[in-house]
């Protein structure tokens, strides 16, 4: 604790000096000549000469982003993205070529998805994380980059793990009301990003998994799960969504159903998973007159056959031990 | 971990006068960004610190957000940013990052970046987590969280589990052993990473976080009957304890890969490894459960019991994804995966040595001869291929096809395995590893009709095999050896007007399980015998198919609508359903869903806004089951149930949530915000059985009918913010946060003192309402 009590202070000393850092080369430059970089935002005033720090949104914080770092001789102007634009050019009020948004602003309505996403995707198609973007369910429906990212500010939301889920509940409702529900991961907590397990840009696995597999993905975190177990649960080693919700259940921990009746899903026969149970499972305080039963109350059969992600002991084949 | 939460609490008040010192330097050299344009293209760092109270003890409250304690927190956060890349003036790509968040709670973050972009990058990260589970369990064990070695007191004494009420009746000095443990597990998780790019088109990228693991998980557990206990009784069978099950393990996750993009083509080479350690491979406890009465006293009243916890196991993954243009409208991408996960970690003992004088001692678990091995050696491959084809050379027609490969096979041999059951009972066991492949093919078509109008069609067949290799006795050991799925989807998008858009979709899906030949007793059987009882239908009366491998018919349907009413006014409604229909004559019949939710955001002025939302969910499944023993003679799993002894059950799942946020700036001169955030959720979950063939089943003495007392969670949750800049780079932060948690699980009955089942020990548990009030205090700086 104290080794991170030193490192907030000297991080904060840090902060006192970065300030006099920044200030000091800034006040050098002033007196130099002007880089070669400088030379490529030349480019950048045809458009920020009018666009300027004036404007309702922040047009000139992408500066402050990876596509404003001028010396990466990647970094595209103006009008890589938003087209040469020649009739706004000649004409303030005809559009852009590529208006970016989802939304109209004013008497412009913003360009199709995929003249959009065209875009960007000149420099992003090629790398690992959007090969499958095309006939993906996302391109499918003609979500737009820009449905989800902010690329004139600084803070991109769905970048940011505290505010990315907000990002994808604008569509995926369902997931906004279960990620609150009393068993839930971490998720409205900023503990768990969305793509902590998905790939929004498209992926080779089920439901844009990261992984190629529900339980590749799951073991990413949960690796004791893995195994291989001595004696396997046939349904935990094909799809933990057999009996778990990963967004949110009222039933802990993110189960699908409470024990006996979730196990009584897929066994009746064996010891007492053919008996049928209703109030007994709520024990004295729920009006049963006789002594409750282990078998229903509680944990119910995990009670005993508590290894049910599988169990490596050699005397565990009813997943007891 | 109190102590380190109050040094955490003194040092970052210290710290924050500190910085606030630190800061008051420092605000004059910060002076250049009044500049307008500059505010906006040079980086904005700030830090942040103050002082939080939260008025309540609760571990739910506190699950995730580290405020599980009542009483102060320090605030602490920083975001700093530097590096010539943002000075317009300097020919460098270099920007570096600090960051941090949460400093004064067990939910703590710290990270650190610096990198020229384009040419390479480094970064460090730190992230907490104490996932707090419950603050009421109670045990007699001494043990401390994480341990694994759970004794009970000498003087505890023995409980007769022959005569009610056993657990149910613990004696004065029994109870007085119990005390309260807190049931938390924290994640502690670092990493590193870095990307390199030798040329525009090769580049290689490495990460590495190591995860610590600590604390504990309640479990459940069994006791081992069989044992001599001085004193004329022996150890009660199936004796339940709750254990607080160690979560001491750490995982190391590499990821390493090179990437070459061409004009054309590029690809991905990369390396996954996953090594999980446990530090334990066995929990061990006692139990004084006897079967009748016994004069036992002392330490010799108990019996030791040993189960495994989860084993150290490896994973190590070769991946290779890549993509061709063909031409600007025609693209072939695909992968390809191999993966090795062994896990060959010592068994837990099995011989488990009594206390003196108990008999037999030690215990030995395993029958004469029958421990095959001392550790499984258990290997299992995985394989996976995808490959598609887009193709858009047709104005206004996307088509795409592709196909996946995924397969699991287990390689780890088959053994038979003679134990004792926890009864005390002679078991043959054959531990049947499985395996599984599935197939999928894909084909679509998303043709525009007209502009702003878009009709998407998919098939998607699925094909699944499931095994078991060389397993001894050659049985089919697995549900549904194999299953066909054909689905079909169609989704229309549709632009009405510039500010409508509405899209629908329905979905239908039909899978053919193959459960003719289902025979085995799946999982653990040494001798099957199609004709025996327990061997067939994995022990389920004939007729019952676990639904995860049913014939299934699915249908789903779902429409939505955006509609921007006006620039200031967006509405959305969307809804859909799903309904499952179980093609097996015991089992899950059929399941459905809904839900609908609508939303509203109106922006009333640049500086002000409200958005509500109300969502709707419900969910039901219908399971019928064959019955026990209806009095007229005991079923047997190789007999067909008569519809007069189908017992059913219907569980229903609901949920209501409503939210509504309001944002207002620009008060006092611009120097106020406001925000306004309350939600409201609404939980239940209930179970109804009918038993026709029963009538007595719903007397008190029985209760074996009827409807379950609903699971019920209501959350409210209010949370007002005030921010107030006080200088030109300096913001107060006032923050009140209301939550209250009502919650009534039926769960919790059978967990208290004298009311247990006659096995278990009571453990205390409580149902974990609270009402909470927090206040915080923060100052946010920029510069």
């Amino acid at each position: 604790m104290k080794l991170l009590v030193r490192i907030i202070i000297m991080l904060c000393g840090l902060m006192v000096t970065s300030a006099y850092a920044e200030n000091a080369p800034q006040t050098e430059a002033k007196n130099t000549a002007k880089p070669a970089t400088a030379a490529t935002l030349d480019r950048d005033s045809t458009c920020t000469t009018c666009h300027d720090e004036n404007e309702s949104k922040p047009i000139l914080s992408i500066y402050q982003t990876a596509h404003g770092n001028k010396a990466d001789s990647r970094t595209p102007s103006c009008q890589s993205c938003h087209g040469d634009s020649a009739k706004h050019l000649s004409n303030k009020s005809a559009a852009p070529d590529v208006i970016f948004g989802t939304k109209s602003v004013g008497s412009h309505a913003p360009s199709e998805a995929k003249d959009q996403n065209k875009a960007c995707l000149t420099c992003h198609d090629k790398d690992a994380k959007r090969t499958h973007w095309e006939a993906s369910v996302h391109q499918t429906a003609d979500v737009a980059c820009t449905s989800c990212h902010e690329t004139h500010t600084a803070h991109d939301k769905v970048r940011d793990k505290k505010t990315q889920p907000d990002v994808c509940f604008a569509c995926h409702k369902d997931q906004r009301t279960q990620i609150n529900k009393f068993s839930h991961h971490p998720i409205g907590e900023g503990k768990v990003a969305c793509s902590d397990c998905h790939n929004p840009h498209g992926s080779a696995g089920p439901k844009l998994l990261n992984k190629n597999t529900v339980t590749e993905t799951c073991y990413t975190c949960h690796a004791d799960k893995r195994g291989p177990f001595l004696w396997e649960h046939q349904p935990v080693t094909e799809d933990c969504t057999n009996c778990h919700t990963p967004h949110g259940s009222n039933i802990t921990p993110l189960l699908k159903s409470r024990a006996p009746f979730m196990c009584q899903e897929c066994h009746d026969g064996p010891h007492q998973s053919k008996a049928p149970a209703a109030g007994n499972v709520e024990g004295t305080q729920g009006g049963l007159t006789s002594v409750p039963n282990e078998s229903f109350a509680g944990r119910a059969c995990m009670n005993c056959h508590s290894m049910v992600h599988g169990s490596n002991h050699p005397a565990g084949a009813l997943l007891q031990r | 971990m109190k102590t380190h939460n109050e040094e955490m609490k003194v040092s970052l008040l210290a710290l924050a006068v500190r910085c606030a010192l630190m800061a008051t330097i420092a605000l004059p050299l910060s002076a250049y960004a009044a500049d307008d344009a500059d505010a906006l293209t040079k980086p904005s760092s700030s830090v942040d610190f103050g002082v939080l109270y939260s008025s309540q003890d609760s571990a739910r409250f506190g699950q995730y957000n580290g405020l599980n304690k009542k009483g102060f927190y320090g605030l602490g956060g920083f975001d700093v940013r530097g590096g010539d890349g943002y000075d317009r003036d300097k020919n460098s790509a270099l920007r570096w990052k600090l960051n941090g968040s949460d400093l004064g709670t067990t939910s703590r973050n710290m990270g650190a970046s610096i990198g020229e972009q384009g040419k390479w990058k480094f970064g460090i990260g730190y992230d907490e987590l104490r996932h707090n589970i419950t603050d009421t369990f109670q045990t007699p064990y001494r043990e401390d969280t994480g341990g694994n070695n759970f004794t009970l007191p000498a003087n505890f004494g023995g409980t007769n589990g022959g005569v009610i009420p056993a657990s149910r009746g613990l004696t004065p000095t029994q109870l007085s052993a119990f005390h309260t443990e807190k049931e938390y597990s924290t994640r502690r998780n670092g990493s590193v990473g870095a990307t390199f790019s030798f040329t525009d088109s090769l580049s290689a990228q490495i990460d590495y976080n190591h995860l610590e693991q600590s604390g504990a998980k309640l479990i459940g557990t069994g006791s081992q009957a069989g044992i001599n206990l001085l004193g004329g009784s022996t150890g009660r069978a199936e004796a339940v304890a709750m254990i607080m099950n160690p979560t001491s393990s750490s995982t190391d996750n590499i990821n390493a890969a090179l990437n070459w993009v061409g004009d054309k083509a590029h690809l991905t080479a990369g390396y996954y490894g996953s090594l999980f350690h446990d530090d334990y491979n066995s929990l061990n406890w006692q139990t004084q459960q006897t079967t009748a009465a016994s004069n036992c006293v002392g330490i010799n009243c108990y019996v030791n019991n040993s189960m495994s916890t989860a084993p150290s196991n490896s994973f190590h993954q070769a991946n290779l994804s890549g993509g061709y243009d063909f031409s600007s409208t025609t693209k072939l991408v695909g992968g390809f995966s191999y993966g090795y996960n062994k896990q060959n970690d010592n068994y837990a003992p099995t011989l488990i040595p009594q206390i003196s004088r108990n008999t037999p001692n030690p215990y030995n678990m395993m029958q004469a001869n029958g421990l095959p091995t001392t550790s499984l050696n258990g290997v299992v491959e995985t394989t996976h291929g995808d490959i598609k084809l887009t193709n858009k050379s047709i104005k206004d027609l996307n088509l795409s096809a592709g196909f996946k490969f995924d397969e699991r096979d287990n390689r780890t041999d088959s053994n038979t395995y003679k134990y004792m059951q926890i009864a005390n009972v002679a078991y043959t066991g054959v531990n049947t590893p499985y395996s599984n492949r599935k197939l999928q093919y894909e084909a679509a078509a998303d043709y525009r009709l007209a502009k702003g109008q878009n009709l998407n069609l998919t098939y998607l067949h699925e094909s699944l095999k499931r095994w078991c290799s060389s397993v001894v006795g050659g049985a089919e050991c697995v549900s549904s050896p194999a299953s066909e799925e054909d689905k079909i989807s169609l989704t229309y998008r549709l632009k009405l007007i510039e500010s409508v858009n509405f899209n629908a979709g329905y979905t239908y899906a039909d899978r053919r399980a193959d459960t003719t030949n289902f025979l085995a007793n799946a999982g653990n059987y040494a001798v099957v015998t199609p004709v025996s009882g327990s061997a067939f239908n994995a022990g389920n009366y004939q007729g019952f198919v676990a639904y995860p491998y049913a014939s299934r018919s699915q249908n789903v349907g779902k429409a939505g609508v955006n509609w921007q009413v006006t620039q200031k006014l967006d509405l959305a409604l969307n809804g859909r359903y799903s309904y499952d229909d179980y093609d097996a004559q015991l089992g899950v019949q059929n399941g459905q869903s809904a839900a609908v939710n609508v939303d509203a955001t109106y922006n009333y002025t640049d500086d002000g806004s409200v958005s509500a939302y109300w969502s709707w969910q419900n969910g039901q499944r219908n399971l019928t089951s064959g019955a026990v023993n209806n009095g007229v003679a005991a079923f047997t799993p190789s007999q067909i149930i008569a519809p007069k002894n189908i017992w059913s059950n219907k569980l229903d799942d609901n949920s209501q949530a409503f939210g509504l946020l309001a944002k207002q700036g620009g008060l006092l001169g611009g120097k106020l915000e406001l925000i306004g955030d309350l939600s409201y959720s609404l939980d239940t979950t209930t179970y109804a059985t009918d038993v026709p063939y029963l009538t007595t089943c719903a007397t008190p003495a029985s209760l074996t009918c009827g409807v379950v007392s609903p699971i019920k969670n209501e959350l409210i949750s209010l949370k007002l913010t005030g921010n107030y800049k006080i200088v030109e780079n300096g913001k107060l932060s006032l923050s009140y946060m209301y939550q209250k948690l009502n919650s009534n699980d039926y769960f919790y009955n059978s967990q208290q003192f004298g009311y247990t089942p006659n096995r278990v020990m009571p453990n205390g548990l409580q149902d974990q309402d609270y009402t909470v009030n927090v206040v915080a205090l923060s100052y946010n700086h920029k510069f």
